[in-house]
């Protein structure tokens, strides 16, 4: 048992695909309790970083904690209690309720058929992400955005102490965004830890508590967070050719290519 | 709504037994009519042993194997459905018909086993093939796995031919009739051969009901949501194949049931598979002895049981092709 202070410690990690490393000798620690967001640009291994975390890819070394937890020896049922995930977009394709989707978030704690509490915990999620209205409805007739706080439920039914989110946002319209990053945001002042990866650095910093950048192969923090919004910093993340705004203490950034 | 469901279940409950008891009053026999039938029942008349002999020998285990039949096929393409994402999917699409036919040919053909035993080792073989030709990397991808059953059936539909086309015609005719469903010479010893594989794998589906509905959300859903969905699914799979490629040696093919028999009870009372695994079981089994009494009285002959299920699935398949959107890309 080691770094229990911190949600999330990764110690010198590496992971490679094909014989190409996507990650290489990465050190991040993720606090408790915050709104952590993962950027970057496309394809520099966020996702990648964000599975592993969430124990979906072996990794060829390095170690990764989870509350302390040596990630790679926890079995699928434990790791469940401990951790929630959502990737990207998920597609149904049987017309379950919405009920009966968040109910498969309790399969970590149910042997075969789920009881009354699985239930109960099940409602809890539902109403602690504000669907109530829609837990009779059909899953595969909701809206994109109706869909996320679904899967956000059924997460959250399982009661993980980290929610770690896969682009959350991606398939949303930009007041759904800025909804589901409120809830979010609420989640964590409760005391959930929440790592999400978003494309978007202004919705993250409109609403993020910290944050990390993946970039070469690394993932880094910026000196400080208000670091994170300086523009030479994120020009190096980014592009040489992005401004900042400065808004309400933190900073828009608008891209001026050409 | 939730009361019309609710009605419709109460319905499915309790409508297999009334088929059960009115599938015995049916049948080619002149002698055995449906008041012979209560006389049997009540008095001891002078036909009493033919009257016996046709309920109890041949209409009894009939109805008993069309039943679990037509159940084993349901609950088992219900339940390949789940794990594959993919409501188009079916036992048969993964090689299990085309490598019972094949098998059952070489017994018809050879005789050195018995047909039965025959068409279900080569069922689960066929299978088992589809199976490990679509794994990569300890992944079995749908689309890979479809693929592959493709190619098995194919294997096994050359090999066929082969031994139809070097069999006699007396021999050829009975491949053929096998191919076509044979719930016909149905008998108590068929019965008793299929009845315990077909307990177990749907035993064994009706207690992995609920997993069916976490693994028919995906694969990384079910890991994160902390089961193991690939030791899961190899377990259904089993279990599945087992039901299934008894049901085809002792009944035949019996095209497109275990595809359309899970759309028809989704139909009526939604994909949920605590409710519709036990609801396939006896749906299918009650609506295949519907079938199966009609294809022994419409006309003068019996029309195969296979031949009827796959005209009458076959545009429905269409129907439902056009009406599904399909994730080939996962």
């Amino acid at each position: 048992m080691e770094q229990v202070n911190k949600a999330i410690s990764v110690k010198n990690l590496s992971f490679a695909y094909k014989g190409d490393y996507v990650l290489n000798g990465v050190n991040a620690d993720i606090e408790m309790s915050k709104l952590t967001f993962i950027l970057g640009k496309n394809g520099s291994g966020k996702s990648t970083f964000l599975r592993i975390l969430a124990g979906l890819l072996p990794y060829q070394s390095g170690n990764v904690y989870i509350l302390g937890n040596d990630n790679s020896k926890l079995s699928f049922a434990k790791r469940a209690k401990l951790i929630g995930f959502l990737g990207q977009q998920h597609k149904a394709v049987f017309p379950f309720t919405v009920e009966e989707v968040v109910l498969t978030g309790r399969a970590g704690y149910v042997n075969l058929i789920p009881k009354e509490s699985d239930k109960q915990a099940a409602y809890n999620a539902i109403e602690k992400v504000g669907i109530t209205h829609l837990q009779n409805r059909i899953y595969t007739e909701l809206s994109g955005g109706e869909q996320q706080l679904v899967m956000i439920a059924r997460v959250l039914a399982q009661n993980p102490k980290i929610l770690l989110l896969d682009e959350p946002t991606s398939h949303l319209d930009f007041i759904n965004q800025s909804h589901l990053l409120v809830l979010l945001k609420k989640l964590a002042n409760e005391g959930l830890t929440i790592v999400a990866v978003l494309h978007d650095p202004n919705l993250a910093f409109l609403y993020g508590d910290d944050f990390l950048f993946v970039k070469d192969k690394q993932v880094i923090r910026s000196a400080s967070n208000v670091d994170a919004w300086n523009v030479d910093f994120l020009r190096t993340i980014y592009h040489d050719k992005i401004e900042t705004i400065p808004y309400n203490g933190r900073a828009l950034l608008v891209p001026f290519l050409n | 709504m939730i009361t019309k469901t609710k009605t419709l279940k109460i319905l499915l409950y309790s409508l297999p037994i009334p088929a059960v008891l009115f599938s015995l009053f049916i049948g080619p026999s002149q002698m055995v009519t449906p008041a012979a039938i209560i006389d049997f029942f009540f008095n001891n008349s002078i036909n009493s042993n033919l009257i016996k002999s046709v309920i109890i020998d041949v209409r009894l285990p009939r109805i008993l194997l069309t039943f679990i039949t037509g159940g084993a096929l349901a609950v088992s393409g219900c339940s390949i459905q789940a794990i594959f994402r993919n409501p188009l999917t079916d036992p048969y699409i993964l090689g299990l018909s085309s490598g019972a036919a094949f098998g059952a040919a070489l017994a018809l053909a050879f005789g050195f086993i018995p047909v039965q035993l025959s068409a279900f080792i080569f069922g689960l073989l066929a299978v088992g093939l589809s199976y490990l030709m679509a794994r990569k990397n300890n992944n079995v991808s749908v689309v890979s796995l479809i693929l592959s059953g493709i190619i098995v059936s194919g294997i096994f539909t050359a090999l066929l031919t082969v031994i139809q086309y070097f069999s006699d015609p007396f021999k050829l005719q009975s491949i053929v009739h096998w191919t076509m469903g044979n719930l016909h010479n149905a008998n108590w010893n068929k019965l008793q051969t299929s009845i315990i594989p077909i307990t177990i794998g749907v035993f064994v589906l009706f207690i992995y009901r609920w997993r069916l509905n976490v693994l028919a959300l995906g694969d990384d859903e079910a890991r994160t949501a902390g089961i193991n969905p690939d030791k899961d699914k190899l377990i259904i799979l089993l279990a599945a194949t087992l039901a299934s490629s008894s049901a085809v040696a002792v009944a035949g093919i019996i095209g497109l049931y275990g595809l359309i028999v899970p759309h028809m009870v989704r139909m009526m009372i939604g994909p949920d598979n605590r409710q519709s695994i036990p609801l396939n079981f006896l749906f299918g089994g009650m609506f295949l002895l519907i079938i199966d009494n009609f294809s022994r009285t419409i006309s003068g002959f019996e029309i195969p049981i296979g031949v009827f299920t796959m005209l009458l699935g076959a545009p429905f398949f269409i129907f439902l092709m056009k009406r599904t959107n399909i994730l080939w890309n996962r």
